[in-house]
């Protein structure tokens, strides 16, 4: 898996990256997920970004306001149920 | 502005392609050591449609010519914004990408599609499509040239991408087999 921008976060993003990708392709792909299971190792893995202040102190806080800003039509236009 | 589409088929299911897609920039992908890290921002699942929504921040590393470099500043770390969709009833990876840093002097915005091929089953149709748009006031020759440089850079990566991703697919599959064979012989073992 790929490595994390902020590298004291690699261990904990390594697992939950581990956790995702066997619930999207075991459960997820085949309809039988209800909820997010790693959501838990998810929180773990953001509280680690925000401790060591990965996106704050590279300004990418800010940057990123604009940028979903920016993206709301493909939010509007990809979360629409597919006809079916 | 500049465009760019292009579009390739994946001799993988859909289900295959889309699983491998979470892990592009793995280390079995030799072709995009300009993407240094990739971190999950948010995730969320919507209940009714059953979507999932991610966000996405890139890291990348990539020199440019020197001239590039003076207007840009000597930095050559840029970050990517990437919001995906996935929607498992329609069978569609939609990944909507645009550049966060220099964004006030050019904009690259790409979008990707994965959807089970129509010619051939088992295969996944890959889309790829994208618009560069030089903004630095001033000189059209300039922008003309940076978006020229821009799309080329682009063309360059997108290439690589594909490249890189069939190794993925590839090496995955082969470790997927070995994994099973080994989980079989080891439930042989026991039963012995």
């Amino acid at each position: 898996m790929s490595a994390s921008l902020a590298p004291e976060c690699n261990e904990v993003k390594e697992r939950y990256d581990t956790c995702f990708l066997k619930w999207y392709s075991e459960k997820y792909l085949r309809n039988t997920a209800t909820t997010d299971e790693c959501e838990p190792l998810f929180r773990q893995y953001k509280t680690c970004l925000t401790a060591k202040k990965a996106l704050k102190e590279r300004g990418i806080d800010q940057m990123l306001e604009e940028a979903r800003a920016d993206n709301k039509d493909n939010d509007a236009e990809y979360m629409k149920p597919s006809g079916r | 502005m500049r465009f760019f589409a292009s579009k390739y088929e994946f001799a993988y299911s859909w289900e295959e392609v889309s699983t491998n897609n979470w892990r592009k920039y793995c280390a079995y992908n030799d072709k995009a050591s300009h993407v240094i890290a990739v971190d999950t921002l948010s995730r969320s699942l919507d209940a009714p449609t059953h979507i999932l929504r991610t966000e996405r921040l890139i890291t990348c590393r990539q020199s440019m010519p020197q001239w590039v470099k003076r207007i840009m500043g000597g930095d050559d770390t840029s970050y990517v914004y990437e919001v995906s969709y996935v929607d498992p009833q329609a069978k569609r990876v939609t990944m909507c990408s645009q550049n966060m840093t220099w964004s006030e002097l050019l904009q690259v915005q790409e979008k990707v599609q994965y959807t089970p091929s129509a010619d051939a089953e088992g295969h996944t149709t890959f889309e790829q499509s994208a618009k560069i748009i030089a903004l630095c006031g001033g000189w059209q020759k300039i922008k003309n040239s940076i978006e020229e440089i821009s799309l080329e850079r682009f063309r360059q990566n997108a290439a690589k991408g594909r490249e890189g991703f069939e190794r993925v697919l590839e090496i995955s599959r082969q470790v997927f087999a070995q994994q099973r064979e080994e989980a079989r012989q080891q439930r042989e073992g026991v039963a012995a």
